[in-house]
């Protein structure tokens, strides 16, 4: 699901980008933050970090003693993309293996669906494998899915989310 | 959020942070990124290299997920499923998904049949088949006249 929230951050702006006018800061600010926003990709809690809306507010600067640059409390509001358990969300297959397949969904690239959870369809070998049930639908490279989330896992060190998702209840599976 | 094992959005057990934020559907993501890229195309020549790659995926993954292209016809959806008493996220996942049937519907978003008798609160808001009938009806149309 997407979200639209609002948080708060710190800015900092190097003393040398400072314009003695103020005219700039505006925008220092917001480049700035949206560099770090980019850089910071996801977090636990609000999910992957799309894009700034909105900057609502800008609190005073403080100067930081020993360098000199300014640290900006701002808030501002932006857009998430965050899995929940139990949803039900469309995504692309990219991967199938004999055990099962990954999907893309938004900006998530690691979700599994195991063939443990489409207990209908079974592995086709071939040049390209594929996963069909008795009634020929297909699950194949590029084909969409309708899957429900049933859980999902945090990666610290690549700062991503795994999902493990199954296509076991009603209207789920391939959509043409 | 007490406990994340508790977390069942088919429940509308989702954390009381994020029952309240507002939840965006595809279509409106995809109006809001497409913006955002084309103020960026203004700025420079290679707008695809100045967004994350996040952004990026995100843009192309909306595009391609999003039932309604017209930003009118984006706004009327919210609008119809607005006057039903859905949680956001409810109004966002029938947004997204368009159920055809009042049998889909429920499937794909279980809580809004739920009717829990003894929460005063939730006790009006359990929608019977005709009301999602209707609603699917209207979210119909306008894909219909978009």
């Amino acid at each position: 699901m997407f979200l639209k929230v609002q948080m708060p951050w710190n800015v900092i702006i190097p003393a040398d980008s400072l314009d003695a006018k103020g005219l700039m800061l505006k925008k220092a600010i917001v480049i700035r933050l949206m560099d770090e926003f980019a850089c910071k990709k996801a977090t636990k809690d609000l999910g992957y970090f799309m894009a700034v809306t909105s900057l609502e507010s800008i609190g005073e600067g403080r100067v930081r003693q020993n360098s000199g640059d300014v640290l900006f409390p701002v808030v501002f509001s932006g857009i998430t993309f965050k899995m929940y358990r139990g949803e039900i969300l469309q995504g692309v297959v990219h991967k199938i293996l004999k055990h099962g397949v990954f999907l893309r969904c938004g900006p998530v690239q690691n979700i599994y669906l195991s063939h443990i959870k489409m207990p209908d369809y079974h592995y086709v070998p071939g040049e390209n494998g594929i996963f069909m049930n008795d009634k020929h639908s297909k699950i194949d490279k590029d084909v969409i899915v309708r899957f429900i989330v049933i859980g999902t896992k945090w990666m610290e060190a690549e700062r991503e989310f795994q999902a493990l998702v199954s296509l076991e209840g009603d209207y789920l599976g391939p959509v043409s | 959020m007490s406990g994340e094992e508790e977390e069942n959005a088919a429940e509308l057990k989702i954390g009381e942070e994020f029952l309240k934020a507002k939840c965006l559907m595809n279509c409106e993501v995809a109006l809001i990124l497409e913006h955002k890229y084309e103020q960026l195309q203004q700025m420079s020549d290679d707008p695809m290299n100045q967004v994350s790659q996040v952004f990026e995926k995100s843009l192309q993954y909306v595009k391609r997920f999003s039932r309604y292209k017209n930003p009118d016809a984006v706004r009327q959806v919210r609008e119809i499923l607005s006057r039903y008493q859905l949680a956001e996220f409810e109004l966002c996942v029938l947004g997204n998904l368009c159920p055809e049937t009042v049998e889909e519907a429920i499937a794909m978003v279980p809580s809004i049949k739920q009717r829990i008798v003894l929460d005063m609160q939730t006790k009006g808001r359990a929608h019977d088949d005709d009301a999602i009938e209707r609603m699917l009806n209207d979210l119909s149309l306008i894909k219909k006249f978009e």
